[in-house]
């Protein structure tokens, strides 16, 4: 085939062969041989063709390639000057997608480790794709359904076609400038692998890899994967994903902060009744006292009327034995005063031992009552409770629903008072 | 204040501590009211993060002279009369 194109007139060809002896020369241009199994023939594409192929030709890669052929006149050689190149068999994109897919993969862009954590309540979100196009719309309209306050920067880009990946790189450092988004989306609607091609591309892959903040993919539909989905932060299969996946709900959120407000007030109430019960408690033995110390008054005067009772009995017993002894001894005036005198101190020692019993009984009375006196409500005030007294009705407050604005209240402390004016309440 | 510079899944998450916390019974009266005014205020902190901004779309371009400006931007969906227009440079979906 290369003979065949030597065969025609000089001029255009569009020629198939292997590459081999390919060499990137210092000035970018590219030099290699042209071979089929027959024939073989230089060629050399000038720099500024070959900065627009693709994909990086190599020795062994079976090859297209348009360009006309002239004489070298300085070595009287026949050269092909190659204009335009593509791999044969997988097509010209796929493979260049391969290539900077492996070249970027090699230098780390992809690695999960350096991906950033998505913020969970981005307030405010940059869009790159294009204006009016269908990715835009879907976006925003998923965006305000989830959080209707949402602070949207749109920075639009061409995002296909020439200068396409220069746009939408130079979008990602604007927004990166401009600092304000929390979070990039970047991407487009559905398209042809070509139409998608600019999210294939080197200079959007470096934009999102140096992007100081979060960047979601959001490239066509859910099959087409890009270069720019693998080094985001996170792939979104479309547009609308993104959306979603980019904000949370904000009536979802709005719900779980008004339940745990609502659990709140419950867990405190609950917390609040818990301790007034035992103070209700407490308040209720304190109402004891006055029963207890007159129940013991009771008892003590029964004890009295007991003992009295008991001394007065012994004594009469002991007159009675007196009496008799004093008839059967023949002393009997030494027995009477002996016996006088044993009457007499045992009579003593039954009034004193009535007397400590009622001591005793006494002092124990005195010890229930101050431990009564350390449950007193006054006592509690001591430990920081107040009393809140409503002027307007002199009633303890115990609901904030009974006090109105601009009530007095006296709030009664362990020691002293202090007036108040109600300025708010919460129930 | 410290909730001022906290992130609202931090907030969030303090928040359902107190709850558990005061729930638990383990905390004394005092630790208890201050737990429930801080759970008030971590409240207002959480709805306050949810109302902060403002709903807009604002259109982000860079002038020739490399300058960026910001406006709003007609084409909203919650505009009246959406632009309607598809650029061209893209397919719809």
């Amino acid at each position: 085939m290369v003979r065949d194109a030597l065969d025609a007139n000089l001029g255009e060809h569009w020629v198939v062969g292997e590459i081999s002896n390919a060499r990137l020369a210092p000035s970018n241009h590219f030099y290699f041989t042209l071979k089929d199994s027959r024939s073989a023939i230089n060629v050399v594409m000038f720099k500024s063709a070959f900065n627009r192929m693709r994909f990086k030709p190599a020795d062994g890669m079976e090859v297209l390639v348009r360009g006309r052929v002239q004489i070298f006149e300085q070595r009287g050689a026949l050269q092909l000057y190659a204009e335009e190149m593509e791999p044969r068999g997988a097509g010209a994109l796929q493979l260049a997608f391969e290539q900077l897919k492996r070249r970027l993969e090699a230098e780390g862009l992809f690695d999960r480790a350096r991906k950033r954590a998505m913020p969970y309540l981005p307030r405010r979100i940059g869009i790159v794709t294009a204006r009016g196009g269908a990715g835009l719309r879907d976006m925003l309209r998923i965006l305000f359904d989830r959080f209707p306050n949402l602070h949207v920067i749109f920075r639009p880009a061409k995002v296909q076609g020439d200068g396409a990946a220069k746009e939408i790189a130079d979008a990602i450092d604007d927004l990166n400038r401009d600092g304000r988004a929390e979070l990039l989306i970047v991407g487009r609607g559905g398209g042809s692998l070509e139409d998608l091609w600019a999210f294939n591309e080197e200079i959007v892959a470096r934009a999102i890899f140096r992007s100081a903040i979060p960047v979601i993919s959001a490239v066509g539909h859910e099959v087409d994967y890009t270069i720019a989905d693998f080094v985001a932060d996170l792939r979104a299969p479309t547009p609308t994903a993104a959306a979603q996946i980019a904000v949370p709900s904000r009536a979802e959120l709005t719900e779980r902060v008004a339940s745990l407000g609502a659990s709140l007030a419950t867990v405190m109430q609950r917390e609040l009744s818990g301790r007034r019960e035992s103070v209700d408690d407490l308040a209720a033995r304190i109402r004891h006292p006055g029963v207890a110390i007159a129940r013991a008054r009771e008892r003590v005067a029964e004890v009295e009327g007991e003992l009295a009772d008991a001394v007065s009995s012994r004594i009469t017993e002991w007159r009675r034995s007196v009496r008799e002894l004093r008839l059967r001894l023949r002393s009997p005036e030494a027995m009477v005063r002996e016996m006088r005198l044993a009457a007499s101190r045992l009579g003593n020692s039954l009034v004193h031992g009535a007397q400590s019993a009622l001591e005793a009984r006494r002092r124990r009375l005195a010890a229930t009552a101050g431990r009564l006196d350390a449950l007193s409500p006054l006592k509690v005030l001591d430990r920081g409770y107040a009393v809140v007294i409503n002027r307007r009705d002199s009633r303890a407050v115990l609901d904030a629903a009974t006090v109105m604005p601009d009530d007095e209240l006296d709030i009664r402390l362990a020691r002293g008072r202090v007036s108040a004016r109600a300025t708010g309440r919460a129930i | 204040m410290a909730t001022k510079t906290k992130k609202f899944e931090d907030e969030l998450k303090d928040l359902e501590k107190i709850v558990d916390q005061i729930d638990s019974g383990e905390l004394s009266l005092e630790e208890s009211i201050a737990a429930f005014e801080r759970g008030v205020m971590l409240v207002k902190a959480l709805n306050g993060k949810l109302d902060e901004v403002e709903r807009k779309v604002e259109l982000l371009t860079r002038s020739a002279g490399g300058e960026l400006r910001t406006a709003p931007f007609e084409g909203s969906p919650d505009d009246k009369h959406p632009s309607g227009a598809k650029d061209e440079d893209e397919t719809p979906s």
